[in-house]
């Protein structure tokens, strides 16, 4: 069977500055100018207050697993050739925002709840690059 | 509040079985369920003035009949004066319902016809499923590229469970025994041979922890059920099923956005239901949960208050859940024994709920049922809808 090309993000006109700076090697999100609350996913206005003084700010990049998995099995058919592969819900405690991504760069059963991580930038596309996590160089 | 309580009753049920029929159309297994619901009311065809087809999503030229009058032709409904369609994926039931019941008391329509039927064992193959549900309802820009998909979505809920509250493997596979238990006494079931805790924990991991056999199944199939006015009902039949209570909380659209992924909006929707009903868990005979997957099975058991966060696989596990057991749960076996059959797929547990009140459930009939809780929720979870029911208003 052919190998399926990986999806692409399908973004809007609100979500183009994250993803120019994932290409630049900054994970970025947004910041309420009014009621001060820390936007992610971006947004067309902050989902708190429906203010649109929404301004750009990067993440430090640091997170922990919230929730893994491991994909052994009935992966889509574009990341069957990936298997075993972890899916996690990383939380960026010092935002306050989480979101979906793979953990890389490590055995993908040595991936545990609360384990930190950090950002790692992975080329998807000319247009697109994900933000991924490893385990944290310890501190 | 919606004040709905009592105003409204369910009539009729009607169900085909749930399989693999390559030689009959969606049309079919939605036209065979609708008559039989007509039949089972004893009403005249006629006195049907409103039609509420489910969304039938992953079939779009079916969906487009559904939506364009189809079921409407077919049945040769004189009446009709709306025929409009109602989607909320797996939440359809309980959306439905309470749709159902608001236009009835407002007078806006006097006898509904619901019904659900696709065609998803037949109409896709597997890798063209997972395809389809690693697409519907997750978000393109932030979730499918990185691989999200329906196993890996109940995977994490799972690990995050597991992690909290100390919940075991041999707890989630207990859910899927229980449900089999029920499916083995159910006709319209596609798996009824019984099920052992080691033979699902074999099967083989799709998304660690979940298993093969944890894992609803795509078949084809429909149900479909008759609302009118209390005050009718009773005209018609002697054992109307009462509306008593609904309550429900949408949560997100991003599964990743969802903050507790161990709990939902559960607890909330039940207080909204089972504070209208005037009735708390305790006062349940029967349990219908919405089960894609065991964990949320599980939590929503848990949250409605049957028991303690945590305890719930225990219960699953000695049996409390099976047939003769003190809290009957999810007693067609689910869609991890009947069988998925699409988006609205939670309206079979509706109409199992409709069928054990009315005592028309056979071999796994709950002697005495007067109350019971249904519950769905769509997309990658994100809603939490419950419902209560009676055979009398409390
Ligand atoms: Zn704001």
């Amino acid at each position: 069977m052919p190998v399926k090309p990986k999806p692409v993000p399908v973004a809007t006109a609100w979500t183009m500055p994250f993803w120019e700076g994932t290409r630049n090697g900054k994970l970025l999100y947004q910041k309420c100018g009014d009621c001060g609350t820390n936007v992610f996913i971006p947004r067309i206005a902050c989902s708190r207050c429906f203010s649109e003084n929404l301004e750009w700010v990067e993440s430090s990049g640091r997170g922990t697993v919230f929730s893994f998995t491991v994909v052994e099995n009935n992966a889509p058919s574009a990341f069957i050739a990936d298997m075993p592969f972890v899916i996690a819900i990383v939380k960026m405690e010092e935002e306050g925002v989480q979101m979906l991504t793979n953990i890389v760069e490590c055995d993908p059963y040595e991936v545990r709840c609360d384990m930190p991580v950090e950002v790692v930038f992975e080329k998807l596309s000319d247009e697109f690059t994900l933000p991924k996590f490893r385990p944290a160089a310890s501190r | 509040m919606s004040d709905l309580k009592g105003k409204v009753a369910i009539i009729g049920i009607g169900e085909v079985p749930t399989g693999r029929f390559p030689e009959a159309s969606a049309i079919y297994h939605a036209i065979e369920s609708a008559r039989r619901a007509i039949r089972d009311a004893g009403i005249n065809k006629d006195n049907i003035d409103y039609v509420l087809p489910c969304g039938a999503v992953y079939s779009p030229p079916f969906n487009t009949e559904l939506i364009t009058g189809r079921v409407v032709e077919e049945l040769g409904l004189k009446n009709v004066s709306k025929n409009c369609q109602v989607f909320s994926g797996g939440s359809t039931s309980s959306c439905g319902i309470d749709i159902a019941a608001s236009l009835i008391n407002s007078k806006a329509a006097s006898t509904v016809l619901f019904v659900h039927a696709d065609r998803l064992g037949t109409g896709v193959d597997l890798q063209g499923g997972i395809d389809l549900f690693a697409t519907a309802g997750i978000s393109h820009e932030w979730e499918v590229p990185f691989g999200q998909h329906y196993s890996s979505i109940a995977a994490l809920a799972m690990t995050r469970y597991m992690y909290e509250t100390g919940c075991t493997d041999e707890h989630l596979a207990a859910v899927c025994v229980s449900n089999r238990k029920w499916a083995e006494l159910n006709p319209h079931a596609f798996f009824r041979k019984p099920v052992t805790i080691e033979e699902i924990l074999s099967s083989k991991v799709l998304s660690t922890p979940l298993r093969a056999k944890q894992s609803n199944m795509l078949f084809d199939g429909g149900a479909a059920f008759i609302v009118t006015s209390a005050e009718r009902a009773r005209d018609i039949t002697e054992r109307p099923v009462y509306l008593l209570g609904e309550g429900g909380i949408v949560t997100h659209f991003v599964y990743s956005q969802e903050p507790d992924i161990t709990r939902f909006g559960w607890a909330r929707a039940a207080e909204k239901a089972f504070g209208e009903a005037g009735l708390t868990a305790a006062d349940m005979d029967i349990a219908e949960i919405y089960d894609s997957y065991p964990i949320y099975e599980l939590i929503a058991f848990e949250e409605l208050g049957f028991c303690k966060r945590g305890d719930g696989g225990e219960m699953f596990l000695r049996g409390d859940t099976w047939p003769g057991g003190k809290i009957p749960t999810t007693t067609n076996g689910g869609m991890l024994s009947q069988g998925h059959t699409g988006g609205g797929g939670g309206v079979a547990i509706l109409v199992e709920t409709f069928r054990q009140l009315m005592g028309k459930a056979g071999e796994r009939q709950v002697p005495n049922a007067r109350f019971a809780v249904e519950t769905g929720t769509g997309g990658t979870y994100m809603d939490s809808q419950v419902s209560v029911f009676g055979t009398e208003i409390p």
